[in-house]
């Protein structure tokens, strides 16, 4: 072989290699439920002195049907969505706020994540990928879902109940060497700002449900909450949780 | 000269299991989908001979950079929960019997670690791939430098932080032409080793 044609091998064999590299390399994110549809946002406007505190109570959080401790990191993603709405003068989660005197809205959240990792899939993509000496990297994507169910129970402060829904899905398909926890976080990032942005459209809507003059403020009386236990889902888990269920007001 | 790499790996079993009954701080590694592993293994060839026709008694130190991602997160049940891991691996070994000579390949390798008591992961792996060595021709075993080598074997990974962990193992090696040329009787060999990761 002369030198010329084993250069020009040579020159080959790298571009596959820098091609394979390259194309081995992305990753990009398909979300399956697309954001509500801006023209639907509809501005209201409220006054200064119509506006309530919110106090995020309770945060419940599961994935893939497991429960699951809620971050302080998404506690404050949650808040500063809704503070961005504009509609209450304040917000605090229930750990921070002090017993909220006046007109006040309470919020429950329940977040419901389902993963799908793909696993097996990935195992056997990852074998072929591997006996390939890492050739069909660029020709065959792994993925990694992500979908989110939110629900957000807002309680006036005379009791009435709003309650919210909200779901995103997306697809994190990468190649082999694109994959990066940081990748997942988008994905996660994504599908959370889509549900947090659906729900802030259906909650702005109800804007005058939520102006102080909306309602009176009840009389302080005798408040009760109901105490009992949380039949689990679970069949292992033996002790019985305890929660405090919507609080109601007695009659006088 | 086989007795102190054992002795040697005893040492290091002895210093682990030691150091993990001092701590009492819970260390437990975050490993997700995309996390990555650079690790460097180093340990002692043995042989190990199946037959009668195997007479080599090759042995050597042998050092194993490498690289693997996570690509699951855990599944599995009870005791067989882990994660899957896909890599490549750079061997190369230095043959210090019969002949001063060496051997470097190449190899995509998989890992199935399994979750274990959270700083404590044990792990199987198996690899293969291309290896050229200068032993061939000067063994009865092995005719041609163009070789495959084979390896599976299992360990234990100890964090001592959330991304540094201490690995010991045991490998067995097979070497061989694939029938490429003859004779191809194949190498087979015996390695403990130990060794740092780093994950990211």
């Amino acid at each position: 072989m002369n030198p010329t044609s084993s250069l020009r091998c040579l020159a080959l064999a790298c571009c596959g290699v820098i091609l394979i590299t390259i194309g081995g390399c992305s990753h990009w994110i398909e979300m399956t439920s697309p954001p509500a549809d801006t023209n639907e946002q509809a501005s209201q406007v409220i006054a200064r002195d119509e506006q309530v505190p919110l106090i995020l109570d309770r945060i419940h959080t599961s994935r893939n049907g497991s429960p699951q401790n809620p971050s302080s990191e998404s506690e404050q993603r949650i808040l500063s969505s809704l503070a961005d709405i504009g509609l209450f003068s304040h917000l605090a989660s229930a750990n921070a706020a002090a017993e909220a005197v006046g007109k006040t809205v309470r919020a429950k959240l329940r977040v419901d994540e389902a993963i799908d990792p793909h696993a097996g899939g990935a195992a056997l993509k990852g074998i072929v990928i591997g006996a390939s000496m890492y050739i069909l990297t660029p020709f065959l994507p792994l993925e990694y879902d992500y979908s989110a169910h939110l629900t957000l129970e807002l309680e006036r402060w005379d009791g009435e109940i709003k309650r919210y829904e909200s779901q995103a899905a997306g697809t994190a398909r990468y190649h082999l060497f694109g994959a990066t926890p940081i990748m997942i976080d988008e994905l996660k990032g994504h599908v959370t700002e889509t549900c947090l942005t659906e729900l802030a459209r259906q909650i702005v809507k109800d804007t005058t449900f939520f102006s102080a003059s909306s309602a009176p403020l009840f009389e302080p009386g005798i408040r009760t909450v109901s105490v009992k236990s949380r039949a689990s889902s679970t069949t292992s888990s033996a002790a019985p949780a305890i929660t405090v269920v919507a609080p109601a007001r007695m009659a006088p | 000269m086989t007795r102190s790499p054992y002795a040697a790996l005893i040492t290091i079993v002895s210093i682990l299991f030691l150091s993990i009954t001092c701590q009492a701080e819970e260390i437990v590694p975050h490993l997700t989908v995309g996390s990555q592993e650079i690790s460097l293994s180093a340990g002692y060839l043995l042989p190990v001979r199946l037959t009668d026709d195997h007479s080599t008694k090759q042995s050597g130190p042998a050092f194993m950079p490498s690289w693997t991602m996570v690509l699951t997160d855990p599944v599995g049940w009870r005791w067989l929960r882990g994660q899957l891991m896909l890599g490549a691996e750079i061997v190369y070994i230095q043959f210090q019997e019969p002949e001063l000579t060496h051997g470097v390949g190449f190899t995509p390798k998989i890992k199935w670690m399994f979750e274990g008591t959270g700083r404590l992961r044990p792990y199987i792996e198996f690899a293969g791939g291309p290896f050229y060595t200068d032993l061939a021709g000067q063994i009865p075993e092995e005719s041609a430098r163009f070789n495959f080598i084979l390896t599976a074997g299992g360990g234990l990974s100890w964090f001592f932080t959330p991304q540094w962990s201490f690995n010991v193992g045991f490998r067995f090696h097979h070497i061989s032409n694939a029938g490429t040329r003859y004779p191809n009787l194949g190498l087979n060999s015996g390695l403990p080793f130990g060794g740092f990761s780093f994950y990211f």
